[in-house]
């Protein structure tokens, strides 16, 4: 498998006003490959959210290298696309306008984005909605809007920062099967943080489990169950013995630093 | 009987505020049926078909539309230089740390500063005729424009900024795609403000040192005795400030058809 995000020994630590220094990250290195699917699971206030952030371009690291494809990340860029955690969403746009949004701040002719952001629509099932306001939709519709707007843009990479967390249980397992099938098409690479053991297990080629603060790499699980993968997947032994392998890496960080 | 119920149930708020008005109008009237002022108390009173007649008189021999026009010019001139300097300013201020550094003082000491104070060295360096008018208008519209701009851009949602950044925007796609429209509602109180600002700024300037507009029109009948024109000159004002206040309540729920609920304002 080719690599395709690198990060080395990457460390950022926030220094707010009057206040004392935080350190988010911390000799932190990963290696996720072309096409592969990895979770990132933590305490609160671990640096994943942040690791995202530098991967995305909006924050610059103190040292070590974040690379995309060989390539260090120096700012924003088409190749990569965010998922947000509270959908992110233009209020004052339509859905058919913020799924545009990406390709028109490309610059991308209105005839042809106005196209792609159609099929892309169709493809979240959201057509019909084309002319709503966000605050007209339901928290999953609004997502398959976020996910639709991300994709729009075909990144290489698609970054997913909680995306379920806003979520109703019901709506966040059709969620997710959704995700697998558009991961399963599209072939991006995806990094996905959430605070969801069963859905990082249920999601993830690996999942890697980040310490307390200062965040770094606790350890990486390799999710073994086959693909594709459905709900009943879920209720197997195997499963089962996935997740408590990794609450029992989790536990000790959440409970010692409490 | 049913039909004419149910339609007094469906309009009941015009009926009752549009009765209540002709009702204080009856009474305002009458006053001087049932009411014996004294000699110099009925000097300064006036009834509505007065008023009335007066607004018939000053219609026909053109009073009306010259002092109108007068007082329009300064007043529109007046604020659309505010709003080209305040709207800019303000995204502007809001955005740029050194700016709002470089210009903070001026706003906050020019802003503090009551505007009459200027009006008489305005009169000296722009004389009587409509340019004092336009920058005293200028100068109490500019602020609340500027003002309200600049925290409608502070309190923009940093989260959707991110959201366009990370699509690769640059600065100016950050103004023009969240910045501005998320500052719409703060932009369009401000120009209410403004609005406001701007009238008031017509009526001073013309009340001291002025040969035309509507505010001299009130002012010289006033130290004439003429309370009947005072009147009308008080209604034009009214009616002007009413048009205004309407359009741009309407222009803000065109403008806000995406948010969930609107509220009612004066």
């Amino acid at each position: 498998m080719t690599t395709c995000i690198q990060a080395k020994n990457v460390g950022l630590t926030f220094r707010p006003k009057n206040r004392e220094p935080v350190t988010a990250l911390n000799d932190f290195s990963l290696e996720v490959g072309q096409g592969e699917f990895v979770s990132i699971v933590g305490p609160s206030g671990c640096g994943k959210s942040t690791f995202l952030n530098i991967l995305l371009g909006l924050i610059k690291p103190d040292t070590g290298l974040m690379q995309l494809n060989g390539a260090r990340i120096t700012g924003p860029g088409q190749d990569r696309a965010m998922v947000f955690q509270e959908f992110g969403l233009l209020p004052w746009r339509t859905v058919l306008a913020n799924v545009e949004l990406g390709l028109e701040l490309k610059g991308v002719e209105f005839s042809i984005r106005r196209h792609r952001a159609t099929e892309l629509i169709n493809m979240a099932g959201l057509a019909g909605f084309e002319n709503h306001y966000p605050h007209e939709l339901s928290g999953g519709m609004k997502q398959r809007v976020g996910l639709a707007r991300a994709l729009a843009t075909d990144p290489e990479v698609l970054l997913m920062d909680e995306p379920f967390a806003a979520l109703d249980a019901q709506t966040r397992d059709l969620m997710q099967a959704e995700l697998l099938q558009v991961w399963d098409r599209t072939k991006k690479t995806v990094i996905f943080v959430t605070h969801s053991i069963e859905e990082a297990a249920y999601l993830s080629d690996r999942v890697v489990i980040m310490s307390a603060r200062p965040g770094r790499i606790k350890q990486i699980i390799k999710v073994q169950l086959p693909r594709p993968r459905d709900y009943e997947m879920r209720l197997s032994p195997e499963f089962n013995d996935l997740k408590s392998r990794i609450w029992d890496v989790l536990k000790e960080e959440l409970i010692d630093k409490k | 009987m049913t039909t004419l119920k149910s339609f007094y149930n469906e309009k009941e708020p015009y009926i009752l505020g549009i009765g209540f008005i002709a009702l204080l109008i009856l009474i305002w009237e009458s006053t001087p049926l049932w009411l014996t002022l004294p000699r110099g108390m009925a000097l300064f009173f006036t009834t509505p078909s007065k008023i009335a007649g007066a607004f018939y008189r000053l219609l026909i021999n053109g009073e009306i539309e010259k002092h109108s026009y007068v007082s329009a010019v300064a007043f529109l001139v007046g604020l659309g230089l505010s709003i080209l300097v305040g709207l800019p300013l303000g995204l502007v201020m809001g955005r740029s740390r050194t700016l709002d550094a470089l210009l903070d003082p001026y706003v906050t000491a020019l802003n503090a500063t009551p505007r009459i104070v200027w009006l008489p060295l305005l009169i000296l360096w722009f004389g009587i005729g409509i340019w004092s008018k336009i920058v005293i208008v200028f100068a109490g519209a500019v602020f609340p424009m500027l003002i309200n701009t600049y925290v409608g851009v502070k309190n923009v949602d940093r989260v959707l900024v991110n959201v366009v950044r990370s699509f690769g925007a640059n600065e100016w796609q950050v103004m023009k795609v969240v910045v501005l429209p998320n500052s719409l509602p703060y932009i369009i109180a401000g120009l209410r403000l403004a609005i406001g600002r701007a009238i008031l700024g017509v009526v001073v300037g013309e009340f001291f040192g002025s040969s035309k507009g509507l505010g001299y029109m009130i002012a010289s009948a006033a130290t004439n005795y003429k309370v009947d024109v005072v009147f009308v000159g008080v209604a034009i004002f009214m009616g002007f400030s009413l048009i205004l206040t309407m359009s741009v309540k309407s222009l803000e729920s065109r403008l806000a058809t995406w948010r969930p609920e609107a509220t009612k304002t004066f």
